[in-house]
């Protein structure tokens, strides 16, 4: 049989198909942005997906008061205008505005990003990191929370048995900032990415994404800044303190080396810090 | 499976594997061979045709997810018997068609940009061609191709493709 022809595709209109269909063995298709590129990579598509763009509650951005619900069948695209001009959000926005490039954007999904295994490079992780998201699932006993930095950890396992449905967000951001440095300015991975936030508390928050094989907190500089006697908040100081707490072990690949990756990390901080500054919320500073 | 979509306005059904990409699909079997395939990647912009009017990379498009969309390729903006699509016209005018092997895409990309943003400003127009890449002409001339259809519109209190602006 000629390869693909006995394929199963399954457009799920509801959870619930989509979930038989995972039982059964179906790999999920969200963009497609990832999975089409297997071949590329010398990987045989599924003999079996299922395609969620068809259930209408994991296409839609609910935007309250005190939080955000994101449908993990978002696009980019949809995600950026949808949270457009929302304070605190400016990080994700900028995230979500600028991977890759407008076409992908208009078909990568938010679930897609933060579900492909061996994409180090995904812009939306550190900026949900930040946000402290926490992902929701459809699992085969029912659904389940987890913190986004759990979530990223775990979800080679998580994924086995369960579907991502729903990003959550708490509306505590004051400011945030997105800072990615690509090779060259048009479409490529970045080498690496640093996300930013202040929360209401005045607390800073860093994510680090492409830079090790799984983005995640900056919890020594996050300290580091906690307790600096000086404002923080100082691009310089920060940079400083970014040098002085830089324990990234930066992954070797084929747009930059490990090395490299780490080492830009403190002048990211620094554009970060500033563009933090430059936001509304901060004003105040 | 089976795939039922419209192709440049016209009824049309896909028999066979559902992953396969849209722009097979064109080339192949519709002999559509304006959208180029090249990095299969979604990197080069070649293969850019509107899916429900949004401009997206047809390498990375499985036919499963067409179902029931309305798919318009470089054939379907201009038969080649009927006046150019505006943005294609200006592209001849400002001399910005070298090989040609971005071309299509590059019109389909920027056709909807034009279309939604009757504004843009040179630096808008640059990020919308982000996904685009060309090897021969350095870009300046496709933005200034961009830019001269824009204004136009503007002067002309008409629409470029669609929207008044
Ligand atoms: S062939 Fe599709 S983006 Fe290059
Ligand atoms: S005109 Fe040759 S690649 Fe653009």
């Amino acid at each position: 049989m000629a390869p693909g022809v006995g394929r199963s595709f399954t457009a799920a209109s509801t959870l619930e198909e989509a979930m038989a269909a995972r039982r059964q063995g179906a790999v999920v298709l969200a963009g497609g942005t990832w999975m089409m590129r297997d071949p590329q990579r010398g990987v045989d598509l599924p003999d079996a997906v299922v395609a969620l763009d068809r259930i209408p509650a994991l296409s839609k951005v609910e935007i309250d008061s005190d939080h955000v619900v994101i449908g993990a069948a978002v696009t980019h695209a949809v995600l950026g205008r949808a949270l457009h001009g929302a304070a605190g959000f400016e990080g994700l926005v900028a995230a979500a505005e600028n991977a890759a490039n407008p076409g992908i954007r208009r078909v990568a999904t938010v679930g897609g990003n933060i579900c492909a295994l061996d994409f180090a490079a995904a812009d939306l992780a550190p900026a949900l990191l930040v946000c402290e998201a926490t992902v929701e699932l459809e699992t085969f006993e029912g659904p389940k929370l987890i913190g986004i930095s759990d979530f990223l950890k775990d979800r080679h396992a998580l994924l086995a048995e369960a579907i991502v449905t729903r990003i959550h967000l708490r509306r505590d951001l004051v400011a945030s900032a997105h800072i990615r440095l690509p090779l060259r300015k048009a479409g490529d991975y970045p080498v690496a990415v640093v996300s930013l936030a202040v929360d209401k508390d005045k607390r800073c928050r860093i994510a680090v994404g492409s830079v090790e094989p799984v983005a995640r907190r900056w919890t020594a500089l996050e300290q580091a800044m906690r307790a600096s006697q000086a404002s923080a908040l100082d691009p310089e100081r920060a940079a400083g303190l970014a040098l002085e707490h830089n324990d990234f072990q930066g992954r070797d690949g084929r747009e930059a080396e490990g090395w490299y990756r780490r080492q830009v990390l403190p002048p990211l901080v620094k554009r970060g810090v500033a563009a933090l500054l430059k936001t509304e919320g901060l004003a105040w500073l | 499976m089976v795939v039922t979509f419209q192709l440049n306005g016209e009824d049309c059904s896909f028999h066979g594997d559902p992953m396969t990409p849209l722009v097979d699909i064109l080339r192949r079997e519709r002999f559509l061979t304006g959208t180029k395939a090249v990095c299969r990647e979604g990197f080069c912009g070649a293969c850019t045709v509107h899916v429900d009017d949004e401009a997206v990379p047809s390498c990375l498009k499985p036919i499963g997810l067409v179902q029931g969309c309305a798919v318009t390729t470089i054939e379907g903006l201009s038969s080649g018997n009927q006046a150019l699509h505006p943005l294609q016209a200006n592209l001849e005018a400002a001399d910005a068609v070298q090989c040609g092997m971005c071309c299509p895409g590059i019109v389909m990309s920027l056709s909807a940009f034009v279309r939604d943003n009757p504004h843009a400003s040179r630096p808008e127009i640059k990020a919308a061609m982000v996904g685009n890449i060309c090897r021969c002409t350095g870009y300046e001339r496709i933005v200034d191709a961009v830019a001269d259809c824009l204004d136009q519109a503007r002067k002309a209190g008409q629409s470029v493709g669609g929207l008044h602006v």
